[in-house]
């Protein structure tokens, strides 16, 4: 998953990550957890998560 | 008549809840899986944080908000909270930060704070600025001119960081002090039970109840109109027909999906004008402890820390926001629009704030969350907001960026629903 400019940080997609894979300090950060699963695009608000 | 509404949040369910209760059919496309935009739970960990606000209604059972849900019909317990707020001070007189230990005032008690002058000066103006509102300037500027001393500052950026997510210096005074009389008028705040969520089912539950519908992961991508009056949305290439639009993402946004040659020179000036506002940015930390950091529902602010403005422990008044034998606990601070390129540091410095605010105390972090630009703690600093009209007829806009004169927060979308619908009711 790629975060682009357009995160605020809000951590929206933090909370529906099903495996804590998302780490967020002003912005959101993929940790090595991830397995691209995509849950996360969805959820956040301002289209800043890319597959 | 048929109305859709774009956007699930706050704004977008009061309106879509009055105007089925108004005998309209309503039709809601929400972008994201889940309603309730910036206002509404997530759960996390067996917690109930939120998308944005701190499960607070700034008039509790008694402003905008709560008679507008009680017109409406949603079924919605907002329990008022004492005291509303506290003040942590330094121990020490002459301290101006909290690492020599703190003690505690009520808020009505700020007063005892100033010098004895300026609390002469402060029953003068107490009174006569009921009778003549000022208006011109910040109300930062109009501290410094009438009250100036350091304490007139430092509460005055705490109370509206706390509340509207700006410094004194960015609030015009009018509005200022339309927000005082408001709190004199409808008193301090409240928190709804179940949290922001509590509100947004209870309207859903009435948009459901009148026969409405409302769809999620539905993106509105373009409103159609012709001849400069709004006939529809188009969602997944789909039309929707309507008689009325209300859109409830603010002007900017709104602007962005107008496409009407015969209103063409309206829709450019009122981009234009929608591009200038200026959202209202925030960092939220949500802690969480064994025993209460606060031991009040009420307001803790904190007008000598270097960024946090203000603290909330819910669990005091709904412990249902955490999992049993917890507690909840969330700090907000005001980020300034010259620091928003600098949030870890914005952010690190509200952590070292809660370090000594909290000194001596077990507590965790459970998230920091950041808003700004597209999904901000206001769409428009309070007090710059539009009004809900646009250049196309039958298209409206609500929500935090066409808040009502005075309304904090959620209380300005309230007013700002209000404002339209008799708009649209007339
Ligand atoms: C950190 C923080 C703390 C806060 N604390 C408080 C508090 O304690 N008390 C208080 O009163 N207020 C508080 N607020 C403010 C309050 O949360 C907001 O003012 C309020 O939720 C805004 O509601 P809204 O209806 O304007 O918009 P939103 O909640 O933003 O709703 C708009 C909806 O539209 C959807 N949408 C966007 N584009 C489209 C599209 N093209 N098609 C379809 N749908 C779309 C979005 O996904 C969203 O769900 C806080 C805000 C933040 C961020």
């Amino acid at each position: 998953m790629k975060v682009n400019d357009n995160c605020v940080g809000c951590g929206q997609c933090a909370t529906f990550c099903k495996l804590d894979a998302i780490v967020v300090n002003a912005k959101a950060k993929m940790s090595e957890k991830c397995i691209e699963c995509g849950i996360c695009i969805a959820y956040c608000p301002v289209k800043a998560i890319e597959g | 008549m048929k109305a859709i509404i774009i956007g699930s949040g706050l704004g977008g369910l009061l309106s879509a809840a009055s105007l089925s209760n108004s005998g309209y059919e309503v039709e809601v496309f929400e972008r994201l899986p889940i309603n309730g935009g910036r206002f509404t739970n997530i759960p996390y960990h067996g917690f109930q944080l939120s998308t944005g606000a701190l499960h607070m209604i700034p008039h509790g059972p008694t402003g905008p908000l709560a008679n507008l849900l009680e017109e409406i019909g949603a079924d919605v317990e907002i329990v008022r909270i004492k005291p509303s707020a506290v003040i942590r001070i330094p121990r020490k007189k002459g301290d101006t930060n909290y690492s020599f230990g703190h003690k505690d005032i009520l808020f009505e008690d700020f007063k005892t704070q100033f010098s004895l002058i300026n609390r002469l000066k402060l029953i003068f103006y107490a009174i006569s600025t009921r009778k003549n509102q000022p208006n011109e300037g910040s109300f930062a500027d109009w501290c410094t001119k009438h009250i100036d001393q350091d304490w007139t500052n430092r509460i005055a950026d705490s109370f509206f960081g706390w509340a509207l997510s700006l410094r004194a210096a960015d609030v015009p005074v009018e509005e200022g002090f339309e927000i005082i009389e408001k709190l004199y008028r409808h008193g301090g705040s409240g928190v709804p039970m179940g949290g922001c969520k509590g509100v947004i089912d209870a309207l859903i539950d009435v948009v459901v109840r009148n026969g409405g519908s409302i769809h999620t992961s539905s993106e509105v991508t373009k409103i159609l109109s012709d001849n400069g009056k709004a006939t529809g949305v188009l969602v997944d290439d789909m039309e929707h027909k309507a008689d009325l639009i209300i859109s409830d993402i603010g002007h900017p946004f709104t602007a962005m999906m107008l496409d009407d040659d015969t209103a063409k020179t309206e829709i450019d000036r009122y981009s234009n004008i929608a591009k200038k506002l200026k959202p209202s940015a925030g960092v939220k930390i949500c802690l969480t402890s064994d025993k209460p950091l606060i031991g009040h529902g009420g307001v803790l602010l904190t007008p000598y820390a270097r960024r946090v403005n203000g603290i909330n422990e819910v669990t005091n008044i709904d412990p249902s926001l955490a999992p049993p034998g917890k507690h909840l606990t969330m700090a907000h601070q005001c980020v300034e629009w010259k620091n928003i390129d600098h949030l870890e540091e914005e952010i690190d410095l509200g952590l070292k704030d809660l370090e000594e605010i909290f000194s001596g105390k077990e507590y965790e972090v459970l998230l920091v969350q950041s808003y700004s630009d597209g999904w901000p703690v206001n769409r428009s600093a309070s007090g710059t907001d539009l009004k809900n009209i646009t250049p196309i007829k039958g298209l409206y806009v609500v929500g935090d960026g066409a808040k009502g004169k005075g309304g904090i927060e959620v209380e300005g979308v309230a007013l700002g629903v209000k404002d339209a619908l008799q708009d649209i009711l007339k």
